[in-house]
């Protein structure tokens, strides 16, 4: 295996009796898009702070290039950062901002021009070379906290939610942007947000921190559909939970309900006490199960919403409330949703969309919240 | 992708005719409290003082040559620059910092307690301050006694006082909440963040405070050197009180000249200092550019 872009070990930060973090251990390989994601205050700045070089560890051990830099003070860190109130030097212009690294690292007068130009380019700022910091707009500055980040060519780009002070619109376009330039450039990029659609739609892989620690970390996909626990997936988007108990029948599994209902379970299902989570879209609403196979569960429609995309269904069933998200298909397909309200219905979906998740891990972590 | 920038010039609304008159109070002030007694000290410095103590309207530069042929004045002169200068100097390393820890590491109500606290002195007068140095500085004063106590010398020492240290020493005193309050100010309005920047794009500490920092704060620098600076050019109650013989400065030379009724030449003293007051400001300026209000915005 390849050296990689930063390796955390045991990484704990405490600031006197209190855990910003806790023994986390992460492992970027280059050319990442690695998304930090969890609530206001689990450590995630903490995180970029330690790898930026800006506050020293507690204990364990952080690598950046497979070297270890506990040590080491942030100006002779090969990472840069792009802070979250992009801390642009006002007194100097766009052009001296860019070009500031670059005279930090003694690059010659002709070369330094070049970069500049180079990655005023790659942001889309050109023009721009002249102007002082308070004569931009918030999604220009933003560009130029990029560029002048990455014309060091950084091992690392740290980026501390840098979309957050950006409106939905341009926060959208920048998403684009940046995903551009990530690939343009190919440098690792650790990207912080609590923004979950953001972390999905950008990041090769997220961690999911909650109270100092890493839940889960996996590929977008991993983490959506297969979260670890209730947390992580009540953090990333809707989810519909059902207690109960599975139990194994030769090379079936299924889970017995509260009132009595069954439904077949993942085939990875461990007997015993389990939470069983299937996402609103995976779930289908109508009089019968399609086809043979599905997890089904009857009961009355007590809710429907129009949510402009898609159709909300709030089914009440003796094992709980199931929540399923349904597109609107053709013409008057949306309004047949619309006449399923207080019609007895079945909710059903496959058991390979369904996950087992640990149990109850919810309320601990809100304990640790507080 | 180019986004719209908010509109700074906004046109020319008022006529030349009104434009000035918001100014004419300010034009008055000016005029009864400055330009009329400046005037009349120009003259008095032209003038000349007879054998009775009259001042007598002979215009001649005499005054201003004494000041230069005499090697006492010309070198009081230059000490009381010499000293506004390591005052000032001693004001800023000290405020620096001070002001520098205040806001960067002191929370919202200890900081106004600490300013608070920096700003009390003023209520009481300067004659009782300086008098309070002496009492701390003297033969018998507080500064001897703990010596003594722990042990240190033996007997009183005569070396904290009447000297120029000792006016040094006070000077700094008197002047370093004006310094302090002045570079508060400045640092209030800085965002730390960017030395964190700074650094993060390979400036060490050093190269961060110098090129990020320093020139942020310019302004509040400049206005307390001119706040230190400038006053302790007619500075003569400190050197009166714990100066001596050797402490004195320009001002005190002046003031003789005052109760020996020489007024003339004492006009002619005062302008060799105002003109020099004025140098210096026209030189601050310079430093006061337009990009430091920019930045400070
Ligand atoms: N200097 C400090 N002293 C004491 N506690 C701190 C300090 N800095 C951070 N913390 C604590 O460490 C924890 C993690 O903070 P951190 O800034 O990393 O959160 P975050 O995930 O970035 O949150 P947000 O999304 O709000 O920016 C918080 O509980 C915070 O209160
Ligand atoms: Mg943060």
């Amino acid at each position: 295996m390849s050296v990689p872009a930063i390796e955390l070990v045991d990484a704990t930060k405490r600031y006197g009796t209190s855990m910003a973090l806790d023994r986390v251990s992460l492992r970027i390989e280059r050319g990442e898009f690695f998304c930090l994601l969890g609530p206001s205050g689990c450590g995630k700045t903490t995180t970029l702070n330690l790898i930026g070089g800006f506050i020293p560890l507690t204990s364990g051990e952080l690598r950046i290039e497979g070297q270890r830099v506990n040590d080491m003070p942030p100006h002779k860190r090969n990472v840069n950062t792009v802070f979250q109130n992009y801390a642009l030097f006002p007194h100097m212009t766009v052009e001296e901002n860019v070009a500031f690294g670059l005279r930090m690292a003694r690059l010659g007068s002709g070369e330094t021009a070049t970069r500049v130009d180079e990655y005023l380019a790659l942001v889309g700022l050109e023009a721009f070379h002249d102007r002082l910091p308070a004569q931009l707009s918030g999604g220009q500055q933003q560009r130029v906290a990029l560029a002048r980040a990455l014309a060091r060519r950084p091992a690392v780009l740290l980026l501390d939610e840098p979309l957050g002070a950006l409106d939905l619109k341009l926060r959208k376009q920048m998403q684009v942007e940046l995903a551009r330039i990530h690939r343009q450039v190919g440098t690792t990029f650790v990207f912080v947000t609590h923004d979950q659609e953001e972390a999905l739609s950008m990041a090769t892989r997220i961690a999911v921190m909650s109270a100092g620690r890493v839940v889960q970390s996996g590929t977008p996909r991993d983490i959506y559909y297969h979260p670890v626990d209730r947390f992580v997936a009540d953090f990333i988007g809707e989810s519909n939970f059902l207690e109960g108990v599975a139990v194994r029948d030769g090379a079936r599994s299924y889970v017995r309900l509260g009132g009595g209902s069954t439904v077949d379970a993942p085939a990875d299902a461990p007997p015993g006490s389990v939470t069983l989570m299937v996402r609103p879209e995976s779930v289908s609403v109508g009089p019968a199960p399609a086809t043979n196979g599905e997890a089904s569960l009857s009961g009355r429609v007590i809710h429907v919403a129009f949510i402009g995309n898609h159709t909300r269904v709030t089914v009440r069933t003796p094992a709980g409330d199931i929540v399923a998200l349904r597109p609107h298909s053709e013409g008057s397909a949306s309004s047949a949703l619309d006449e399923l309200l207080d019609q007895e219905v079945c909710a059903w979906w496959s058991p390979r969309d369904s996950t087992i998740v640990a149990h109850g891990s919810t309320e601990k972590i809100d304990e640790r919240l507080v | 992708m180019v986004d719209p920038i908010p509109a700074s010039h906004q046109p020319r609304a008022r006529s030349n005719l009104t434009r000035g008159w918001p100014f004419l109070p300010a034009g008055v002030v000016l005029l009864v409290l400055f330009l009329l007694p400046m005037t009349v000290m120009v003259a008095f410095s032209l003038w000349r003082t007879n054998s009775d103590l009259d001042v007598v309207p002979d215009w001649t530069l005499d005054n201003y040559i004494y000041f230069f042929s005499e090697g006492t004045y010309v070198r009081t002169f230059l000490k009381t620059l010499i000293m506004a200068a390591a005052v000032t100097a001693a004001g800023i390393a000290t405020a620096l910092p001070f002001a520098y820890f205040l806001v960067r590491y002191v929370g919202q109500r200890w900081q106004r307690i600490v300013l608070l606290a920096v700003i009390v002195p003023f209520w009481t007068s300067y004659l009782l301050r300086a008098y309070a140095w002496q009492a701390i500085l003297g033969e018998k004063g507080a500064l001897n006694q703990f010596l003594m106590g722990i042990g240190l010398i033996d007997e009183p020492s005569r070396l904290f006082v009447y000297n120029d240290l000792s006016v040094w020493l006070v000077l700094l005193y008197v002047y370093f909440p004006f310094a302090a309050l002045a570079l508060y100010t400045a640092l209030e309005k800085f965002d730390f963040n960017q030395l964190n920047a700074a650094q993060d794009l390979g400036a060490r500490p050093d190269q961060a405070f110098r090129r990020i920092l320093l020139p942020q704060i310019r302004p509040g620098v400049i206005t307390a050197c001119i706040f230190v600076f400038v006053p302790i050019l007619g500075e003569f109650l400190t050197p009166t009180l714990v100066g001596g013989a050797q402490g004195a400065l320009i001002a005190n030379l002046i003031i003789n000249f005052f109760r020996g009724l020489q007024y003339t030449t004492m006009a002619a003293f005062s302008f060799v200092i105002a003109g020099f007051v004025i140098v210096v400001l026209v030189i601050f300026r310079r430093y006061l550019r337009v990009e430091d209000v920019v930045a400070r915005g």
